[in-house]
Order: C-alpha cells, then structure tokens, then sequence
C-alpha cells in the first residue's frame, strides 16, 4: 500500500479537490487533527484519505484549517460524501467548512458547548453537576431518620460532618 | 384559517401527536419523525421525513445518540488499551475495528506480525463476518415480515459466538488482536469445533436462500427498491455491499489485500441494480465466499509464533512468568506504561462487513494515541440513505434501512 502525503494550501483547497477527483481520486476519509500538542504551522488540520481506485493507491493530504475560527473550503460540491464527515470535523474540533450546505452538529446536540477532541478540552474536566438536597430524604416520623438525623448520626461516628437540612454537596460548593 | 402550528396542536391533542413534527395543510406534507426509539430502526437511528401521503419527499438521518466520545477516550488509554475501545464501537463485527485498530499501530511500529497471527486474524474476520452477516439477515427477514429469518441467522450466528468465547474468552468485544499478533494462540480443538461448524453452514446458508431468494413476497417488496446508481454510490463514498450491489467492483481484500487474503482464493460478488434485492444477493453471496475463506484458512493455518514475540511489544507467555526474572519485569513494564510508538501518522483499512473501515492514527512518540480516529462504513454510508428512500413508500423505507445495515454503536461512536 503506497502512501503519499501532501499538503495543499487551503485556499485552493476546493479548486484542488476537483482536479484530484478528474484524476480518478476518490474521498475514503476526511476527519480533524488538533496539532496543539504536537507542532506544526497551524493549530488544526484537515486530513484527507483519498483512494483511487484504478492504481490502487491511497494518499494523505493534510489541509491547514487557518484564521480565527479555523476554516476551510468544503469540499462537498466535489464528493458529496464529504457531507457527514466535514460534519462530523465541525462538530468534534470547531472547523468551519466554508461552503458546507448544512453545517451543523452530528454527533453532539445542538446545544453543546464546546468541541471535545480538542486537545485544550481534557478529558474528565466538565464539572458534573449535583443538585443540592439532603443526604437522605426519607422522612416518614418513627421510621428512618431524617437528613439532620442521618447527618447527626453521621457526625457522631466522626465520619462525615453534614450541616443542618444540607447535603454535603452544597456544603462544599460553598 | 387553521395554521400549522394549531394543527400540530390538533393533533398532539389526539395523541398521536408526539410523532408529528409539521404539517403543512396547503401543501398537504407531513413532516414525521421516525425514531429513535422504533424497532425497525435497529438501534438509535432517527430518521426526518417528509411525507406526502405515504410517498417519502425527504428523509433525513439524525444521529448521534449513542456518541460516547470514543475517539477522545482512545486519546487517553496506552495503545494496547485503546485497541479495547475501539473494538466496542462496531459491535456486530468487533473484530474488523480491532484489525484496522492494529494494522495502523503496526505500520507505525514497523513490526512484523508471524504467518500464523495473521491466519489466525484473517481466520477469526471472516468468521466474524458470517455472524454479522447473520444479525444482517435476521433483521432484513424480520423487518419484511419473515419472522423465521431472525430465528435462523441467530441461530446460527450462536454456534460462531460460541467459538469465539471458546478462543477469546468473550462472545463480543474480544479484544483479542493486539498490535504484533492475537493475544493467545487458538485453544487446542479449535479445527474440531470450526470444522463442524463450517461443515453445516454451507446448507443453512442454502435454507436461507430457499426462504428468501425466490419468496414472491420478499421480491416485491425489495426489487427496485431503494436504488442507487454506481455513479451515485461513488460520489456518496459508499463502499461494501452498498457499493457492490451497485456494481462497484472494489473489495480491499482482494484489491488492496492485507493480512493472508494475498494467499487465499476467492471471488468478490457484484451486482448492477443497487437496489435492496441486489444488497441481499451480494451479501448472501459474500457467506458462501466467507465460508470458503475459512475452509482455506484451516487447512493453510502455519504453525510458529502467534505474535511478536519481541518482550518490550507484547506480554511473554504466561508460562515464561513463572522461571524468567527479565519476562516479570517486561510484563510490569508493559502493564503498567505501556510501550512508545514512534511518533507519525498512519492509516489503514480492512473490508469490513459494511465497508471499508479505516483507522487513522497519529502518534506524538508517547504511550498512548495522540489520535485515533475509526472511518466506519455505517457512519459514510448512511448518507446514502436519503437518496434511496426518495419517491418510495414508507414501508419500503424499512426495507431500505435493513439493507444498509446500519450499526448505530460505529456510527456514532
């Protein structure tokens, strides 16, 4: 399997992708690379799988995504398959594909914040959420104890020190 | 004057509402949404129509339900370890995520990997690919009410899941091809075993065809159904069956081949319509194939080494652990870190049930995936899907969507 890797500039991008398909190269893959931890001249990168199918080759191109909000042309008007793919960049790495007709995100709901696979966006760093409510909350007289009861209960053990009518998720986010 | 908006009311009001999304009176379309809770759906996949009476304007696929962020997960696992992420996002054919997983890593290592890995890998794909193919045919038969379809491809898909816990130790997500060979080497009886298996497949494969092939309810519901053309096909990067029925001829096993297909004899069946019929003649053609693939492969299976035996890439025997100080220490190291990759990028495919899936890796020289990214056959070919069901019923939309065989787990991944 020969590979070959090339890197064209962005701005003909589109105009490049056409010639490429008259040559009989067709779009395998096409997803984001954030080089943040890596190197390079520009931060995100577009990198394109590209399969013809008569000389049985394959070939790399990296295409860098420049400017404020990364961005590139799309190439969908080229290889309408690029759809999802060009979808899936903008959803995951925050990519602009310029002339994509529907771009949206896929993967994630529309109102995620954010765009994971970068590599500033860490894993385990979206605080999760507590609602504030008591311990336990099964209060029914003579039965089970109550939150207070369940935090005096607690306290008295020397295990967990929890505040009148509070659980101890409120009293640590003060 | 009603407008639109009063008449969804109208209509939630009735109850059945909950499914309606628009209704547009002057036009008479009805914008409907189909899943992704609906059994004929198989899985989370929700589909956006746009109805006019039960003829199929628009039909939009919304995914994304079962995304669980493996790619980024990859990013934080050691390289040995990610190969168990990646094999849980097709579920039905695990094995095929694992090998591209693993050829990618290898061409970065520049390892080699022993004949006997590679038959053993290329043996366990095409097994695997019969019992995808058998979810395939189940559900296709289901959903054209062929209730007795289900019950045979699971049937049957059993006695293969069976032999894969007899040689991974788990009936799915194996985790068994790792970067330099398979974990362990086939447990002794494993040719019996496959070889009563494959002896019988050959005429439940026929009973299928003797259910479905010729059935006159079956035909008229699939000929003509849910066509695509090569030209479109192309342009939608489908592959697999999806392309082959639509008369592509390009099967990387044999065009681009990998592994032990090199070795191996076989024929890659085409068809010209691209309708639901030719996906099913095409995918029921491919068993036959698949079958024979494993008959060469038992009777080719080299001995020698079923992995890289080289210390610092793979475990050592458990045998070794018990009398060698140096394979202790080799096991810690490799349990603990991890080895390095060096750093670059490299992408490989395999022919997976549904196409081709391809592994892109880059590596930044560390222990774990700077990037991992998997191309699934599901996720490109299901953009297809709105140009097939265009101008059909929506019974034929069921059809259509069995046909594709969309495996929501790589689609959203």
């Amino acid at each position: 399997m020969t590979q070959e890797h090339t890197q064209p500039a962005s701005g003909d991008w589109a105009r490049q992708a056409a010639m490429l398909k008259k040559d009989g190269w067709w779009l395998a893959d096409l997803c984001g690379l954030d080089r943040l931890g890596i190197g390079g001249k520009d931060r995100f990168e577009v990198v394109v799988q590209l399969i013809n199918p008569s000389l049985k080759e394959r070939r790399t191109l990296h295409v860098a995504a420049t400017g404020e909000t990364p961005a590139v042309p799309s190439v969908t008007g080229v290889w309408p398959g690029a759809n999802y793919m060009e979808r899936e960049a903008f959803d995951l790495f925050g990519i602009r594909f310029e002339g994509h007709p529907n771009l949206t995100r896929i993967l994630l709901p529309d109102e995620w914040e954010g765009h994971p696979l970068r590599k500033d966006y860490g894993v385990g760093k979206v605080p999760v959420e507590f609602l504030p409510q008591p311990l336990l909350q099964v209060d029914s007289p003579g039965q089970a104890p109550s939150g207070q009861a369940a935090g005096a209960a607690l306290d008295s053990l020397g295990q967990v020190r929890v505040q009148q009518g509070q659980g101890p998720h409120e009293s640590e986010e003060k | 004057m009603t407008t639109t908006q009063e008449v969804v009311r109208k209509i939630e009001a009735g109850g059945q509402g909950v499914f309606v999304e628009e209704f547009d009176e002057q036009e008479g379309h009805l914008v409907l949404n189909m899943g992704p809770v609906h059994p004929s759906t198989h899985g989370v996949l929700r589909l956006l129509l746009e109805l006019d009476g039960e003829t199929v304007l628009k039909c939009e696929p919304i995914i994304g339900y079962l995304h669980t962020g493996m790619e980024k997960e990859c990013e934080d696992q050691t390289w040995r370890a990610a190969n168990t992420i990646v094999t849980r996002m097709d579920y039905l054919a695990p094995l095929f995520n694992e090998q591209a997983y693993c050829l990618a890593v290898e061409e970065l290592l520049t390892v080699e990997v022993p004949p006997r890995g590679k038959y053993i890998r290329t043996l366990l794909a095409e097994i695997n690919r019969l019992s995808s193919h058998f979810v395939w045919f189940g559900t296709q038969g289901l959903d054209m009410g062929a209730m007795s379809a289900v019950f045979y491809g699971f049937r049957e898909r059993e006695m293969i899941l069976d032999f894969f816990e007899m040689v991974t130790g788990l009936r799915m997500n194996h985790g068994y091809f790792i970067p330099g060979g398979v974990w362990e080497d086939l447990p002794e009886g494993w040719d019996d075993v496959l070889g009563n298996i494959v002896a019988i497949l050959p005429r439940r494969i026929g009973e299928y065809e003797d259910l479905l092939s010729k059935n006159p309810i079956f035909l008229e519901r699939t000929r003509g159904v849910g066509a695509v053309t090569q030209d479109e096909a192309l342009h939608m990067s489908a592959t697999g069956p999806v392309a082959r029925a639509a008369g592509i001829d390009w099967d990387l096993r044999r065009d681009m081949s990998y592994e032990a297909y090199g070795d191996l004899t076989f024929e890659v069946p085409l068809q010209s319509e691209g309708d639901v019929y030719c996906r099913y003649l095409v995918r029921m053609a491919e068993m036959h194939q698949s079958v024979s693939l494993i008959k060469q492969l038992i009777e080719a299976m080299p001995g020698g080494d079923y992995k890289n035996m080289d210390p610092k890439l793979t475990v050592p025997p458990r045998s070794e652990l018990n009398r060698s100080m140096e394979a202790v220490i080799h096991h810690f190291k490799l349990v603990t870190q991890g080895y390095t990759v060096p750093a670059g990028e490299a992408y490989a495919a395999v022919e997976s049930p549904r196409g081709e899936l391809g592994c892109y890796i880059v590596s930044d020289g560390g222990t774990s995936p700077y990037r991992a990214h998997v191309r699934d056959p599901s996720f490109v070919n299901l953009q297809s899907m709105g140009r097939m069901a265009k101008g059909g019923l929506v019974a034929d939309l069921i059809a259509i969507i069995a046909s594709v065989d969309p495996i929501m787990g790589g689609v959203d991944r």
